[in-house]
């Protein structure tokens, strides 16, 4: 049962750097931003450039990466979506889309589609209570929460967070306030790639570096993002812990006395089957989207 | 070459009807579905399983996987037709994950087939008639004719009053829902109509490649989908097929430059979706209405003063 919540808490860790940026862009710019996952494969592909082309040393090598998937966020920004504003959010999110697959097939043209790995060195998986954490995944969950805090931070305490937030909540309003829209823009693009960026590394550490590392997450961390209410990001920190409960409890626990109760089943046990893992944030995510599309924590506006 | 050019023209005829298929979907009708290859994916796994484990003949199996597919499009909007479109294009696109996790985790039969080993020799139609170096010609001329029959009655919904009725729906549900119109309703058949001439596509799709497997379905397909609907125009269907001509040349024909650059082909693959991605978002940048915009109509001509 242990070693569920310590694999669950490692997985919301990654997720929830995610789903905060996704959540950030979606209410400033009104779209879904089917490459924001992305960013965490270019964070991740750029660690293993710098360090393992360029032979910096780990820490160095992840901040670098860091800041670059950051400066990139900008750039697809002034590349793509930059000239899109003033269209409907349906062709951003299929210009997102597009984005996603080629920044995805530039990974698979240099580096192939065999996995890489971080070979880190920090030591064997400790035991607690008969389950096992490595220190990489104690290192997962202690970055998450440091990014966490800082974020919460910024947009409490600082003038540029305050602004964030009110262009979020209302852009025209909070341009008609003197807020330079175009600057939160950047800011929240550096921002949400950046953290995107951290997790990215982060995935790489825990699993492994492949093309798809960020698309396999996409649903999990939209999943996320919109059970929070879209522009939320404690909520979106909430969806990310819940769906990186579910992920793993649905796949650790006996469903049979549930079935028994219903009639559907009279057998002792009953679990998913492991080659549906993936299938249950997919489950969860529609779901949630049709019960409550306004998000978990979020009211009803009509 | 001649091979090539027949092989190509066939894929393409295919490809056009799937294109068709979402263009009745996103380009008239504006829903965003992500999860177009789902479609696909049930009318040959459908087509597929009837012939193999039922016995069916094989006409009536490609009609039972369109209408399988279809029944899938109007399931899935059962439920789901009342939300945005943002969130409309996750849900289609986890639906089109799920469908293609339960066929690689379901076997037929014996336990190789289906799963991830996927269906082999699937029967092809009328094989015993036409003789092997006629046969690419015979299943061209099929795909070619299913096509034109597909692009006649896309071209006639579209003229119907509920054609007119999913191109206002594009605009917003304001208008309609004033005029009294069952907006979710027709939403729920456009994604039926669409669905089903996926089906046809992917029935035409594994009776020709006589082989399926999981692998064929990925999110990626459902891409070049769209990308053919972007490039060509959405909304118009003379524009789809031409962006289906378009693209399925670039991709396609990577196989054939193969032996004429030197190039390896594991460079020339993600190439080739680079350049469609490029492609797209260019498209959509400077080319808002594609290559082949759709005619923009007056149902009830406006009189001019002064004049007739």
């Amino acid at each position: 049962m242990l070693q569920i919540v310590f694999d669950s808490l490692t997985r919301a860790a990654e997720l929830s750097l995610m789903a905060v940026g996704l959540t950030m862009v979606y209410s400033l710019l009104r779209f879904p931003n089917f490459a924001h996952v992305e960013s965490a494969t270019i964070g991740a592909y750029a660690a293993l450039f710098f360090s393992t082309t360029l032979g910096l040393a780990f820490l160095p090598a992840a901040v670098l990466a860091i800041l670059l998937t950051a400066v990139l966020g900008v750039v697809f920004d002034k590349l793509v979506f930059g000239h899109l504003r003033d269209r409907s959010d349906i062709i951003l999110m299929i210009a997102s889309f597009a984005l996603g697959i080629g920044i995805r097939q530039v990974f698979l043209l240099f580096w192939g589609p065999r996995p890489h790995f971080f070979s880190v060195g920090w030591g064997s998986a400790l035991s607690i209570g008969g389950a096992h954490i490595t220190p990489v995944q104690i290192g997962v969950i202690v970055t998450a929460v440091v990014c966490m805090l800082l974020f919460h931070l910024l947009l409490n305490r600082t003038r540029m967070g305050i602004a964030m937030r009110a262009s979020a909540d209302n852009s025209v309003l909070a341009e008609a306030s003197g807020i330079r829209t175009e600057r939160i823009v950047t800011a929240v693009w550096l921002l949400g790639s950046g953290m995107a960026g951290v997790a990215g590394v982060l995935l790489a550490l825990d699993t492994q570096i492949q093309p798809n590392m960020g698309v396999a997450v996409i649903i999990p961390v939209f999943g996320a993002a919109i059970m929070g209410r879209i522009g939320n990001p404690y909520g979106a920190m909430a969806g990310a812990l819940i769906f990186g409960f579910a992920e793993n409890f649905g796949l650790g626990i006996n469903w049979a006395p549930l079935l028994q109760t219903v009639g559907l089943t009279s057998a002792d046990f009953a679990f998913i089957p492991a080659g549906y893992k993936e299938a249950v944030p997919f489950a969860v995510l529609i779901v949630v989207l049709i019960w409550r599309p306004q998000g978990l924590f979020g009211r009803v506006t009509r | 070459m001649i091979q090539f050019l027949i092989y190509l023209l066939t894929i393409i005829s295919i490809w056009g009807i799937l294109a068709l298929s979402l263009n009745i979907q996103y380009g008239i009708t504006g829903l965003v579905n992500l999860g177009h290859i789902a479609f696909f994916m049930i009318g040959g796994y459908v087509s597929t399983v009837l012939v193999i484990l039922l016995g069916w003949p094989i006409g009536l199996a490609m009609a039972g996987g369109t209408v399988a597919a279809g029944l899938y499009g109007i399931v899935l909007a059962l439920p789901t037709s009342g939300l945005q479109q943002d969130y409309w294009a996750i849900c289609t696109l986890a639906a089109a994950e799920i469908v293609r996790m339960f066929f690689l985790n379901t076997t037929f039969g014996d336990p190789y087939t289906g799963g991830s080993f996927g269906v082999s020799d699937i029967p092809q139609p009328l094989h015993d008639v036409f003789s092997g170096a006629a046969y690419p010609y015979f299943y061209l001329v099929l795909s070619a004719v299913c096509l034109l029959a597909c692009w006649a009655l896309a071209e006639w919904i579209t003229s119907t009053p509920y054609g007119r009725l999913l191109k206002a729906l594009r605009e917003g549900d304001e208008v309609p829902l004033a005029l009294g119109k069952q907006v979710r309703s027709a939403r729920i058949r456009a994604m039926g109509v669409g669905g089903a001439l996926a089906g046809l596509a992917g029935a035409l799709f594994v009776h020709f490649n006589a082989f399926v497997s999981p692998n064929y379905f990925l999110p990626i397909e459902t891409f070049l989908v769209w990308a053919m609907v972007i490039v060509g125009g959405g909304g118009s269907h003379r524009g789809v097929l031409v962006g289906t001509v378009v693209i399925q040349t670039v991709f396609t024909s990577s196989r054939f430059l193969k032996g004429v650059l030197p190039v390896d082909p594991s460079t020339l693959g993600p190439a080739r979706m680079i350049l469609i991605a490029v492609l797209v978002i260019s498209v959509l940048i400077f080319l808002p209405d594609g290559v082949v915009p759709e005619r923009k109509r007056l149902y009830s001509p406006v009189r001019r003063g002064g004049g007739t």
